[in-house]
């Protein structure tokens, strides 16, 4: 069980760091959310499925699935409220240059 | 009484004095909020629903690959655009929905909802072609 806990925990690492490396190396704040949408939805879930593993079957167990549900309702409305925000003051997304 | 399961879930505690309380608040909210939900429980909805999350998380899995070979090649073929969905769904709840999938498929963030059409800003061809072309309808 401990290992099937570290293996969820490492593969969520894996997904939160390369969100970290992507809201560094994009170029605006449009496709930065994506990034950061990738730690919410496969980083977090992996992360909080690890820790659930290694607390087994608790009353703990069940919180951590009511957070991860949470999660995954509140997350995309604050993604897209900041997306919305950024789009209706008026910032233009970052285009490829064609050439 | 759903809220009375959460107080139980989060308490963690069978005394009669944090049962009663329990009781008391989660109904005292419901009665307040009665009224305010624009979520109608229809049947057929909630049967399909449970179709329909396995299926979002495989997309989310599959996409969430897709947009970690991007940041991590080290060209960034990215192509970001605008595209512009329309979907056929009448039900609020059901635009909701759709709106709250694309945004939490990594790749993909719903930028504005106006009644049906839908704006969407995709990371690559990739991304937004997926929105396109698979109707994420109820």
């Amino acid at each position: 069980m401990d290992i099937l806990a570290i293996i969820f925990m490492i593969a969520g690492l894996f997904f939160l760091i390369v969100a970290a490396i992507g809201v560094v190396r994009l170029p605006d704040v449009f496709s930065r959310s994506h990034a950061v949408s990738l730690t919410d939805s496969l980083g977090a879930f992996l992360m909080l499925i690890g820790i659930a593993l290694h607390e087994g079957l608790d009353t703990n167990t069940l919180k951590i699935l009511v957070v991860l549900a949470l999660l995954y309702i509140l997350n995309p409305v604050i993604a897209h409220a900041t997306i919305r925000a950024a789009l209706r003051s008026g910032l233009k997304p970052w285009k490829k240059k064609t050439s | 009484m759903a809220l009375f399961g959460f107080w139980i879930l989060f308490s963690a505690s069978f005394e009669l004095i944090h049962l009663g309380l329990g009781l008391v608040f989660s109904f005292a909210v419901a009665w307040l909020n009665s009224g305010h939900s624009p979520f109608i429980p229809r049947f057929r909805l909630w049967l399909r629903i449970f179709l329909y999350f396995p299926w979002l998380f495989y997309e989310i899995i599959r996409s969430s690959l897709h947009l970690s070979k991007l940041i991590l090649h080290p060209e960034l073929p990215i192509d970001p655009h605008l595209i512009s969905v329309n979907s056929k769904l009448r039900h609020h709840a059901a635009v909701v929905l759709l709106g709250n999938s694309i945004t939490l498929t990594p790749g993909t963030i719903t930028a504005e909802v106006e009644r049906n059409n839908l704006i969407v800003h995709a990371i690559d061809k990739v991304s937004g072609g997926d929105v396109v072309s698979k109707h994420i309808d109820l």
